[in-house]
């Protein structure tokens, strides 16, 4: 940091309140030219407050913002915009209808003097920003066709063309794969150097340990660490973000047996799984490591009779099991707890127990007729048992928060007493208190006799929860070993072998 | 009980009877026991089809067939009667059925077809008015049977008939809704279809079946109008399905699906039907009663989006929290009761 220089914005003071809460309180922070500033704290903490307040979006009630040194206002998100600062919220604002090109400048569209679209130079220009981004997209692409890493550079080339030179990035990787996240940061390193100054925000604390220069973390709307006062490692920043000792971050129980539960062989889709087989045991939690697209979430589709089977063959507790529909697996005892809990795993307009009770219906009604005093009854039990928040049974789930909203998926699967469960990304975009639950469920179900089948994208999680680990490659299992004979760069390696054999087999 | 009488009741119920309130003030006539009673025949028929409507917008569909096919269930049931000779007692329950099994056409074009809904029952719209035209050249078939009338105009103990359908029917579906399996899956399926797949719950027979109620609740509304007229005509129960929608949607349904209250929607047809009624008493014409029907639905809606801006004002307004509006919802006292 030089002395010299006035960092290029500084929050001074900054207070936000809204009714009942004081989101920023006093908060101090400091964002230099060509670093990349890591601001986290669980969820609530107020990031999200900083975040808007830095974009226009709303006014703070007191405190400086310093440009350049001089205290200046932040009126809208044009005014944001027009000092260079440009921010990539989790949820894209692409317009996937139309092309790449068309959405990279997409308000301030270049014109002929004739006053209509000079598409000739929206496409050269878009091209020109891509290729200046290292990026292999064309400007004519259809953006909706784009993979979800592609629509992310597509949203960060929107900020390269306007030239901003702040860029704030929340969650961006919420949603990509182990390629994507390296081809991001291999991009926003690009940026540094370039001297933008990058504010990011990320659940996933190991990628944090890999692309930060310095953090400020947040906890109850204040700083508790600036920059500068904890080292970028994964442990002081947990205990810093939760504000008590965690010895534990991964409270891994062993409750793995010998006896087979579940047996997959040869095991094939049209949707990308070939010849996959491997063996659940009871108790166990057997970890499904690749890349996204290798075929991990497509063989946990296979099981649960989302895909049909085009060949091979599964038993359950050594009797064949077959599934057409996922009502066959379900009552079988399988259940998927799906990656994307907001679309495919929550109902929003019911309270927590209709939400829990979704998939057991049928065993709680009598000729049709629920037993609603049976279905109160189990809500609150496991409302209690999995400490969800006492408010989920007042109102509907939307209003909570995201770790109980996981456990409110899982706690469905609990009440349904499914033998087998597979956790697709379980602990994607919840904070590090409720992933910490998630896990000490994921004990309490192994516990109970009960197997899982672990998709995760984040590494250390994988390894550390799992008992054994499936190495998956090209929609077929490579190797089964226990998660301890495994390392982190085995993992990072075999998804690479796969992306190189994955290009060269796109070159042929 | 608290199930079916929750917080979603709260705003329909206030919207009625501030409009009572109104119409009464307006007239003296409208608190008048005639006038009553004839409010219950007129809004038995919209109302008793807007059970249906309900049912299949809160499983994120939306059902505009019913106008015509009353048209078009009046005219085979003046057919069973006339040229047939089936007898009533069989009849009726004949057009019941029938009612059932073009909602499961619907239905089963709807869901296992995949055609949004709205596509489905626009075509037929169009189509079933067309249909009902092919009977009797297109005229209206009149003095079906005299045992007819009195199933709309007959009393019991003073009370006019369609009350007790509108009771039996009502109860019947509150109770589906909120205490069976079905009723829980049909709002599962309208919250969430994605969610619903894979808890295992069967979408398109969901579906399908809540465009079978609807199709079963338009013949029952069918028979009504059949008897209220002694006749069957393809002229009849124009715009009764945009009717039945605004009662639900007045109810409070979402047309995005998974929320609405069969009860409310009752409040919100009386609603409908009381401004008619007020608006007929004092002289007004058919024209103003249309834009004040359009007026009412966008008020009810827009008092359902705006309703954190409103409980603010009026928290301002009146120097209190707008708190006690937020927490109606019932807290559920089995909590302490259970532990």
């Amino acid at each position: 940091m030089s002395q010299g220089t006035p960092p290029l914005w500084e929050f001074v003071d900054i207070c936000k309140a809204y009714p009942g809460v004081l989101a920023n309180d006093k908060v101090c922070i400091k964002l230099l030219d060509g670093s990349i500033h890591g601001l986290l704290g669980e969820n609530g903490c107020g990031k999200s407050t900083l975040i808007k307040t830095l974009s226009g979006v709303q006014q703070p009630d007191s405190g400086q913002i310093l440009y350049k040194g001089k205290a200046v206002q932040i009126s809208d998100p044009q005014d944001a915009r027009d000092k260079g600062i440009a921010t990539v919220f989790q949820e894209f604002s692409i317009v996937p209808t139309l092309s790449v090109g068309e959405n990279i400048f997409l308000g301030n569209m270049p014109k002929t003097r004739f006053g209509v679209i000079d598409w000739k130079k929206v496409n050269e220009s878009a091209a020109a920003v891509l290729a200046e981004m290292d990026v292999d997209i064309h400007p004519e692409a259809m953006t909706g066709t784009l993979s979800v890493g592609e629509q992310q550079l597509v949203e960060i080339a929107k900020a390269v063309a306007m030239k901003a030179r702040m860029i704030i990035l929340d969650e961006p990787t919420a949603a990509l794969g182990e390629d994507e996240i390296e081809r991001l940061h291999q991009l926003l390193r690009k940026m540094r150097s370039q001297g933008t100054a990058i504010l990011y925000v990320s659940h996933r604390l190991d990628e944090v340990e890999r692309i930060v220069d310095e953090v400020t973390i947040l906890r109850s709307g204040r700083v508790v660490r600036a920059s500068g006062e904890t080292e970028i490692n994964v442990s002081q920043i947990v205990n810093a973000m939760v504000g008590e000792d965690i010895s534990e971050h991964y409270p891994k129980e062993h409750n793995a047996t010998s006896e087979v539960v579940l047996r997959a062989s040869h095991l094939s889709t049209k949707n990308g799984v070939h010849d996959a087989s491997f063996d659940l045991h009871k108790g166990e939690v057997l970890g499904l490591g690749g890349v996204l697209g290798s075929g991990r979430t497509e063989i946990a589709r296979a099981l649960f009779g989302v895909d049909a089977l085009t060949g091979g063959t599964v038993t359950l507790n050594g009797a064949p099991l077959k599934v057409r529909h996922e009502i066959d697996a379900i009552e079988a005892g399988l259940a998927l707890v799906p990656e994307n809990r907001k679309f495919d795993g929550l109902f929003f307009n019911f309270r927590a127990s209709g939400n829990i009770t979704a998939a057991s219906l049928g065993g709680l009604s009598k000729l049709g007729i629920l037993d609603l005093k049976a279905e109160d009854e189990g809500t609150l039990r496991l409302i209690e048992e999995l400490e969800i928040s006492p408010q989920a049974e007042q109102k509907t789930v939307n209003f909570l928060s995201g770790g109980n909203q996981q456990k409110i998926v899982i706690a469905r699967w609990l009440f349904s007493d499914a033998k087998v469960l597979i956790f697709d990304e379980p602990t994607q975009g919840i904070d590090i208190g409720a992933k910490i639950a998630v896990y000490k469920l994921i004990n309490l179900l192994t516990r109970a006799g009960k197997s899982i089948i672990l998709i995760s994208s984040d590494h250390d999680e994988l390894l550390a929860m799992s008992d054994r680990i499936a190495v998956v490659q090209h929609g077929s299992i490579s190797r089964t070993v226990p998660a301890s004979d495994l390392t982190h760069d085995d993992l990072v390696r075999a998804s690479a072998a796969q992306l190189t054999h994955a290009a060269t087999e796109e070159r042929q | 009980m608290k199930r079916v009488f929750d917080s979603q009741l709260i705003g329909p119920f206030a919207a009625m009877v501030i409009v009572a309130l109104v119409v009464a003030a307006t007239t003296d006539r409208f608190l008048n026991p005639g006038n009553l009673s004839n409010l219950s025949l007129q809004v038995s028929i919209v109302a008793l089809i807007a059970i249906g409507s309900t049912i299949v917008i809160i499983a994120a569909g939306i059902d505009l067939s019913a106008g015509s096919m009353v048209a078009l269930l009046t005219m085979i049931l003046a057919q069973f009667l006339k040229m047939a000779g089936i007898p009533l007692l069989f009849a009726v329950p004949l057009i019941l059925v029938v009612g059932g099994l073009l909602g499961l056409v619907l239905g089963m074009i709807t869901a296992y077809g995949r055609i949004p809904s709205f596509i489905t029952t626009l075509a037929a719209l169009i189509a079933f008015r067309g249909l009902a035209l092919t009977f009797n050249n297109g005229s209206p078939i009149f003095s079906l049977d005299p045992a007819l009338e009195p199933l709309f105009y007959g009393k019991v103990a003073g009370i006019p008939m369609p009350f007790f359908y509108l009771v039996f029917f009502y109860a019947l579906a509150a109770f589906t809704m909120n205490f069976t399996k079905l009723g829980r899956e049909i709002y599962a399926v309208g919250g969430n279809p994605a969610a619903a797949v894979l808890t295992g719950i069967n979408v398109r027979k969901v579906q399908t079946l809540t465009f079978v109620i609807a199709g079963f609740m338009t013949a029952v509304g069918a028979v009504l109008m059949s008897a209220r007229l002694n006749s069957g005509s393809p002229n009849y129960g124009q715009t009764l399905e945009l009717q039945a929608i605004a009662a639900a949607v007045v109810g409070g349904a979402s047309l995005a699906g998974g929320r609405g209250n069969i009860l409310a929607t009752l409040m919100g047809a009386m609603t409908i039907v009381i401004v008619q009624n007020g608006l007929n008493l004092n002289a007004a014409p058919s024209s103003v009663q249309n834009i004040v029907l359009g007026a009412i639905i966008l008020l009810a809606v827009g008092i359902d989006m705006w309703r954190a801006e409103i409980s603010s004002i009026l928290g301002r307004l009146f120097g209190r929290s707008d708190q006690s509006v937020k927490t109606a919802s019932p807290a559920k006292p089995a909590l302490s009761k259970d532990a």
